[in-house]
C-alpha cells in the first residue's frame, strides 16, 4: 500500500523535491509517447478504414458512405459516450483557460473513434484534432492521476497536444509550436521545455513505428523577387478562402440545428451531400493527404476553373461534414483548401501574365497551405513551421512569412477571432493566464466576503448607533429586521453626518428613516467580474453579500484587489 | 447561514421525496438549497482535481414546463426562498459546467440509471465519483421522505472517520440533535480509537455533542447496524482506505449502504473538514 502511495505522489520522491521541473520533463515524455501512439492508432485505422472502402468507391451508392460514416460517428458520441460532437480544440483551450487542463479521460479515445468513422467513410475532416484532444486529455489524466496541481496539468496538455501534432505530421517544432501559440498561450520557459520534450517524444514515436519521412516529398523551388511579391496575392486570396470556410462552418452549423431531426440524421444529411459532391470531385472526400501531394507536386492537370470548383467543393464539402455533426479536425482541409487556392492562384498568375516565368504551381499550393492554416488558426508560426517541416522546404521560408503573416493579419480584421476561439471568445471563456478576466475569474464572491460588519436595526436611536460607530472600523452598516433578521438595507457614516453635530436628533431619528433601502446586492455564487463591473458602472465601493434575504458580509473593492495581486503573484511566478 | 446545498431535481414524485429531503436537510442544518433544473441529460462538474460527467437518467427531464413551479411550491411551502441555479459555463458548447463551491449536494442512490434500480445496496456510478472527488460532503437520501431525529456517526479512526465525525460535532451543534459513535473494533483496543480523538483535540467535542458511544467488538458487523436508530442520520466516510483495500476486502461503507435505509451523509477522501 506505501509503495502505491509513493508512486502515486512523484513530487515527493528526493529527486523531484531537488527540482520540480525534472518531474514535468519526466511525465512530459511520458505523456509524449501516449499521444504519439493515440496518433499512430488513428493514422492506421484510418489507412485501414479507407483501404477497406476504396473498393466500393466506384458503386452508385457511394455517395451513402460518407453519410452512414457521419451518421455512425454521431451516434457514437451521443448515445455511446455521451459527449458532443465537434473537434474538441476549444474544448481543451476552454478547459486551460478556466479549469487548470482538467479533461475526461474518455476524451483520449472517443474523439479517436468518431473521427475515424467520418474521415475513413469520406468525410472532409482532419484527424490531428481529435488527437489533439485525445492527446491533451492523456495529459491531463496522468496529472491527475499523480496528483500534479493545475500549473502542471496545464503544462501537460500542452505537451499532449504537442505530442499528437508533432507525430501525426513527424513535426516536432510544429507540435511544439501549435501547444504553445494555440493551446497554452503563455510563451514562457515552464512550458515550453515540457512541450519541446513531448513533440520531440511524439515524433520518435511516429518514426519508430512508421519510418521517418516527411509526409510531402520535398521539392527545390527556385525563387525570384518577382514569385516573392507575388505571394502577396495569394496571402489575400488565402484570406479570402478562410473568412469564406470560417463563415461557411458557422452558417451550416446555424441551419443543421435548425432541421427538426435527432443528431444521427443531421450529420447523415451532411455526409450524405458530401458523397454527392464527391462523385464528381473526389478531392474533397477524406483528409486528403493523396490530394495535397498531387498538388504539391504539380500533377493535379486540370484547368483554372476546375480548380477554382474544387477549392470551393473542398470549402463546402468540409462546412457540411463538421457543420452538420460530423466529427473531425480542420487542419488536414485547410491543407487541401489552401493548396487548391494557391494551383488556383498560379492558374491565374498563368493566364493574366503568360510571359513571366512562374515557379512551378507547387510552390504556390505550399504557400497556400500556410496561408489557410494561419488564417483559420491565426497563429502564424504554427502555419508556417508546420509547412517547412512537412515538406522540408526550408527554402520558401521567406514567402512562407509574408503569406502567412498577411493572411493572419487580413482575417484577424473580418474574423477577430481564430475558428477555435471564436466561441469561447463570444462566451468571455477565454481566459488566457495572467489577463485580467483569468485572475478575476480564478477569485470567487465567498473567499472575498469580510464578516466582521456589525448589524444595526431599523428601530435603533441615531445615540445608540453613534455608540456603535465608535468601536467600528467600518463605514457600512447593515440594517437587519429585528424579527426575522432579514436585510432590509444599509446605512452609511455618510448617511448620517448631517445629524451628527445637532445631538437633538440624537433621540428623534431611527436608522430606519436613514437608511438606504436601495441597495445593489450580490450573491456568493455570482462571477467576481459581474461583482467588478457593478461596482463600476454603480459606482460603488462596497457591495452587500445577500443569501435568502439574509446578510452574510460585504466586498469591498479594496479586498478585491488585495486578493487580485496575491492571485497575480500566483500566476506569474508559481509552478 | 450561509451554507448551500445543490439538489438536482427531479420532477416526478421520486423526486419530489428527494427534494423533501434535502429541505429537511436543510432546515436541521442551516443551509439553503440551491435547485438545478437540468435541460439536459448531461452535465460537468469541475472539482479541484477530477471532473466528472453527470449523464442523468431520462427521468430528469420530464415534464420540464412544470419543474420550476413545483420546487417553488414545496420551497415556499417549507418557508424557504426558492433559488434555481443557472449555468453560466458550457463545455463545448452544450455540456452545462454546474460549479462545485456548494457546502453539500444532495443525491438520490443513483443518478444515472433508471429509478426502478434505486434501491438498498446501490450507488449508481456517478454518485460514488462525486463522492470520490467532492469537498463536501454528499447526503444520499432515503428513497422516501423519512424525517430523523438523532445523528449517528461510524468512527473507525481512519482520516476520513476524523472527518466524519468532525461533520457530525458541526451537525450536532446546528441542529442540537442527540449525536451517537459507532466503532466497529478490529485490531485495536477501544482506548486506541479514544487516544485518536485525543491526538486530534476532539475530546472537548465528544464531551459536548456525543451521548453514547458504541463499540462493537465481535465481526459481525452486519448484525450490529440493527443497533444503529432508524430515524437517524448516519454520517461516514468512504473511500479512506485506497483502492486496493476497497476491492479486495470491500469497506464499511459498502456494508453500511447495503445495510441501512437511513438518510446518509457520506464524507469522501477530498471534503474539506470545517467546524
Amino acid at each position: 500500500m506505501r509503495i502505491l502511495r509513493y508512486w502515486r505522489y512523484p513530487g515527493n520522491w528526493p529527486i523531484f523535491r531537488f527540482d520540480d521541473r525534472l518531474l514535468l520533463i519526466l511525465m512530459a515524455a511520458i505523456v509524449g509517447i501516449f499521444s504519439g501512439l493515440s496518433s499512430v492508432v488513428l493514422n492506421r485505422s484510418l489507412l485501414i478504414m479507407s483501404d477497406w472502402l476504396h473498393h466500393y468507391r466506384h458503386f452508385w451508392w457511394f455517395f451513402a458512405l460518407p453519410a452512414a460514416g457521419a451518421a455512425l460517428s454521431s451516434l457514437f458520441l451521443e448515445k455511446v459516450v455521451k459527449e458532443g460532437a465537434g473537434h474538441g480544440v476549444p474544448e481543451v483551450i476552454y478547459s486551460v483557460s478556466r479549469y487548470g487542463g482538467l479533461l475526461r479521460l474518455r476524451s483520449s479515445v472517443t474523439r479517436l473513434i468518431s473521427s475515424c468513422l467520418t474521415i475513413g467513410s469520406g468525410g472532409s475532416a482532419g484527424p490531428e484534432a481529435p488527437v489533439v484532444i485525445s492527446g491533451a486529455a492523456i495529459g491531463s489524466n496522468i496529472a491527475k492521476y499523480f496528483s500534479l496541481n493545475d500549473r502542471q496539468r496545464v503544462a501537460l496538455v500542452g505537451c499532449g497536444a504537442a505530442g499528437a501534432i508533432s507525430s501525426i505530421f513527424n513535426a516536432p517544432i510544429a507540435g511544439m509550436v501549435f501547444a504553445v501559440e494555440v493551446i497554452v498561450g503563455e510563451w514562457k520557459s515552464v512550458n515550453i521545455v515540457p512541450i519541446a520534450i513531448a513533440s520531440v517524444a511524439g515524433a520518435e514515436i511516429c518514426r519508430l513505428l512508421q519510418g521517418n519521412q516527411i509526409p510531402f516529398g520535398h521539392h527545390v523551388f527556385k525563387i525570384d523577387f518577382l514569385n516573392i511579391v507575388a505571394c502577396l496575392g495569394l496571402a489575400v486570396l488565402s484570406a479570402v478562402a478562410t473568412i469564406l470556410q470560417t463563415r461557411m462552418l458557422r452558417s451550416m452549423h446555424t441551419i443543421s440545428h435548425k432541421v427538426p431531426a435527432p443528431m444521427w440524421a443531421r450529420a447523415a444529411i451532411g455526409g450524405c451531400m458530401v458523397g454527392i459532391i464527391g462523385l464528381y470531385l473526389p478531392v474533397v472526400l477524406g483528409e486528403g493527404y493523396h490530394w495535397t501531394e498531387i498538388l504539391i507536386e504539380g500533377r493535379y492537370g486540370q484547368i483554372l476553373t476546375i480548380v477554382a470548383l474544387a477549392s470551393f467543393a473542398k470549402i463546402a464539402a468540409t462546412a457540411l461534414t463538421l457543420g452538420w455533426g460530423g466529427s473531425g479536425g480542420i487542419f488536414a482541409p485547410c491543407l487541401v483548401i489552401g493548396s487548391l487556392v494557391g494551383v488556383t492562384y498560379h492558374h491565374l498568375l498563368v493566364l493574366f501574365w503568360p510571359s513571366i516565368s512562374w515557379v512551378n504551381e507547387g510552390y504556390y499550393a505550399l504557400l497556400g497551405m500556410a496561408g489557410l492554416i494561419s488564417g483559420m488558426l491565426q497563429a502564424p508560426l504554427t502555419g508556417i513551421f508546420l509547412i517547412v517541416e512537412i515538406t522540408g522546404g526550408w527554402e520558401v521560408i521567406v514567402p512562407l512569412i509574408i503569406v502567412s503573416v498577411v493572411t493572419t493579419t487580413i482575417c484577424h480584421y473580418f474574423e477577430p477571432a481564430s475558428y477555435y476561439l471564436k466561441d469561447l471568445v463570444d462566451h468571455g471563456h477565454l481566459l488566457r493566464p495572467g489577463t485580467d478576466e483569468r485572475i478575476l475569474s480564478d477569485l470567487n464572491v465567498s473567499e472575498l466576503i469580510e464578516k466582521d460588519c456589525v448589524t444595526v436595526h431599523p428601530s435603533m436611536l441615531l445615540r445608540n448607533f453613534i455608540d456603535i460607530i465608535k468601536q467600528s472600523h467600518r463605514n457600512y452598516f447593515p440594517v437587519e429586521d429585528e424579527k426575522t433578521g432579514d436585510f432590509l438595507g444599509i446605512v452609511h457614516l455618510d448617511d448620517v453626518r448631517p445629524y451628527l453635530f445637532d445631538p437633538v436628533m440624537y433621540d428623534t431619528v431611527l436608522l430606519g428613516q436613514i437608511m438606504r433601502t436601495q441597495v445593489e446586492v450580490v450573491h456568493p455564487d455570482d462571477d467576481v467580474l459581474d461583482v467588478v463591473r457593478k461596482m463600476d458602472i454603480k459606482g460603488l465601493y462596497s457591495i452587500p453579500v445577500v443569501v435568502n434575504h439574509r446578510f452574510i458580509g460585504l466586498i469591498s473593492k479594496a479586498t478585491i484587489l488585495d486578493q487580485y495581486r496575491k492571485e497575480l503573484m500566483v500566476q506569474c511566478h508559481l509552478l | 447561514m450561509d451554507h448551500q446545498l445543490l439538489h438536482i431535481l427531479r420532477n416526478n414524485p421520486l423526486g419530489r421525496e428527494t427534494l423533501l429531503q434535502s429541505i429537511y436537510f436543510c432546515k436541521k442544518v442551516g443551509a439553503f438549497p440551491v435547485i438545478y433544473i437540468p435541460k439536459t441529460t448531461k452535465f460537468l462538474m469541475y472539482f479541484d482535481n477530477d471532473v466528472v460527467q453527470v449523464d442523468l437518467d431520462k427521468s430528469y427531464l420530464d415534464a420540464g414546463e412544470t419543474a420550476q413551479a413545483h420546487a417553488t411550491d414545496i420551497l415556499t411551502q417549507a418557508g424557504m426562498e426558492p433559488r434555481f441555479l443557472e449555468p453560466k459555463h458550457y463545455t463545448a458548447s452544450t455540456l452545462p459546467d454546474i460549479h462545485t463551491g456548494f457546502n453539500y449536494m444532495c443525491c438520490p442512490r443513483s443518478i444515472s440509471d433508471m429509478s426502478s434500480k434505486i434501491g438498498i445496496g446501490y450507488i449508481g456510478p456517478r454518485v460514488r465519483r462525486i463522492v470520490k472527488s467532492a469537498r463536501f460532503p454528499v447526503l444520499i437520501a432515503s428513497p422516501v421522505f423519512k424525517p430523523w431525529n438523532s445523528i449517528a456517526v461510524f468512527f473507525g479512526g481512519s482520516v476520513n472517520a476524523v472527518k466524519a465525525l468532525r461533520l457530525g460535532f458541526h451537525i450536532a451543534r446546528v441542529s442540537g440533535l442527540p449525536l451517537e459513535v459507532f466503532t466497529q473494533i478490529r485490531k485495536s483496543s477501544k482506548e486506541e480509537y479514544q487516544q485518536v480523538v485525543k491526538d486530534r483535540n476532539l475530546e472537548k467535542d465528544v464531551d459536548q455533542y456525543v451521548t453514547q458511544w458504541r463499540f462493537f467488538e465481535n465481526d459481525n458487523f452486519e448484525n450490529h447496524l440493527y443497533e444503529v436508530p432508524h430515524d437517524a442520520l448516519v454520517i461516514l466516510g468512504a473511500y479512506g482506505h485506497g483502492v486496493i483495500k476497497h476491492m479486495v476486502v470491500g469497506s464499511k461503507w459498502e456494508t453500511i449502504q447495503e445495510t441501512l435505509g437511513n438518510n446518509l451523509l457520506v464524507v469522501g477522501p477530498n471534503f474539506a473538514a470545517w467546524r
